[in-house]
């Protein structure tokens, strides 16, 4: 799941946890999931590090990915 | 000169050939371009006016290599480094240019004014045209030189701001004759690269500050027809602020450098994660008052029910019937705290263990004066009874004055 894929699904769990007429049962399974959904957005945002490729092409349609050495 | 000699009209020539050839070998001359025709043969005749005079002229195609490759047009003030000599079969004297360069950075300004109004003539610039930019780009394409500053401010700025992308630079020079030809081809390649390998979600094409010169690559005619055509959206981050460039204009955003194109391409992951804390709150907030309103439903019902059982028989009923919530309500806290647990482990989000989290928020405690066990009822209250009430800042002594059971 992307980043924004969870973030909407969040969205779609808060809002479905604040109508009127949910069950218990679902209310606990909603609650469950939105809160696993929110530790995993939060572990990815913190585990992130920026990956930085340099694309070359050394003939015409093959590319090669190359790190880049930047002082 | 011999006056008694009559001249031939060749001999003439010839000899104000000469004098003039001698007398005027590396002129500067500064004009506007009247007219000019391109011979077959590669030579550039052109006719150079001021105010009050003109003088025809020509560049030799030998001499045309050396020459950076500025556009030449008419009616464009040019500087021409050159000499003078006569065309012997017509008599003519003409300036032979080995340099002839548009007038400083005033005319490069002019041609590109000149080009911007062409394009947008034709709807290149048009609103309509501008492509969205994804909100939260997972793989950033970055069209610019490796070595300038323009590629390490973007990737700076990124690695604190939006770690999760994925920067794929595809190398080019941005500046001299073979600028524009490499940009374009760098824009083809990234096109490709999309369509075939990784796709990407947009492009940051541009460089660090340099003069207008540096800079004209990015307004070149095929340059901006290039981003024009490109599939993938495109920011464009050329110099500094206050420089516009065409591939600005042509551009789906314009970022005035390449440090604020890489703020305006994603979203800071600290205001996500504090977005995420808010819906974690919001959450909370909804199942708590779902399972209050739940229990105090189920009480009165149950007490509607009870008020028809007649006798003592209530007593006996209802001191179950305590029971029987104090048991429901220590479960769902039970479920609540087992469901939060493994949020407030993975992060520290959720500060939902925190006992003073609901005084901050504006709710309050009560205890009976000298008890430590916070009120929950009215079983140990009556009129007269001293309360301490704790806020999130300091506490309260109050005494009751009515007890109302509702």
């Amino acid at each position: 799941m992307t980043i924004e894929e969870a973030l909407s699904k969040l969205e779609e769990i808060t809002q479905n946890l604040e109508k009127e007429d949910l069950g218990l049962e679902e209310t606990i399974t909603l609650f469950d999931e939105g809160l696993g959904l929110a530790a995993t957005i939060k572990e990815q945002l913190e585990a992130s590090r920026l990956k930085v490729e340099q694309v070359l092409e050394k003939t015409h349609g093959t590319f090669t990915l190359e790190p880049l050495d930047l002082p | 000169m011999n006056e008694e000699h009559v001249y031939t009209v060749s001999e003439l020539n010839r000899l104000a050939r000469e004098v003039l050839e001698t007398g005027f070998s590396g002129v500067w001359l500064r004009g506007e371009i009247s007219e000019m025709t391109r011979a077959a043969s590669g030579h550039l005749y052109f006719t150079l006016k001021d105010a009050d005079s003109e003088i025809g002229g020509v560049r030799f195609r030998s001499l045309s290599s050396a020459l950076a490759p500025v556009q030449i047009d008419q009616g464009m003030a040019v500087l021409a480094l050159g000499r003078l000599t006569v065309y012997e079969p017509r008599g003519r004297y003409q300036f032979i240019a080995s340099l002839l360069q548009p007038l400083g950075a005033g005319e490069l300004q002019a041609s590109i004014e000149r080009l911007k109004a062409r394009l947008n003539s034709e709807g290149l610039f048009d609103l309509g045209h501008k492509k969205p930019l994804p909100r939260f780009p997972r793989r950033i394409g970055v069209i610019t030189s490796p070595s300038g500053a323009a590629f390490r401010d973007v990737r700076s700025v990124l690695s604190r701001r939006w770690p999760l992308a994925e920067l794929y630079l595809f190398p080019t020079s941005v500046q001299g004759v073979d600028a524009p030809a490499e940009l374009i081809a760098a824009l083809d390649r990234a096109t490709r690269f999309s369509e075939r390998t990784e796709e990407l979600d947009v492009i940051i094409f541009g460089r660090g500050g340099g003069s207008a010169e540096d800079l004209a690559a990015f307004s070149d005619e095929g340059v901006v027809r290039a981003i024009f055509a490109c599939p993938i959206p495109v920011i464009s981050a050329v110099g500094h602020e206050i420089d516009i460039s065409l591939s600005d204009l042509v551009a789906d955003v314009r970022a005035p450098t390449p440090a604020s194109a890489a703020e305006l391409v994603a979203p800071e992951c600290t205001d996500l994660a504090e977005g995420v804390s808010l819906r974690v709150e919001q959450m909370t907030r909804a199942v708590t008052s779902k399972l209050l309103n739940r229990s105090e439903r189920f009480r009165r019902d149950l007490r509607s029910y009870l008020f028809r059982i007649p006798g003592r028989k209530i007593e006996t009923i209802e001191q179950r019937l305590d029971g029987l919530m104090d048991v429901l309500g220590r479960r769902m806290s039970e479920a609540l705290a087992t469901r939060t647990r493994r949020l407030t482990r993975a992060s520290d989000l959720l500060r939902l263990s925190d006992p003073d989290l609901p005084l901050r928020r504006g709710y309050s405690l009560t205890f009976l004066k000298g008890s430590s066990e916070p009120l929950r009822d009215l079983s140990r209250v009556e009129p007269g009874s001293e309360i301490e009430t704790r806020l999130e800042a300091g506490r309260m002594l109050s005494r009751v004055e009515e007890v109302i059971d509702e």
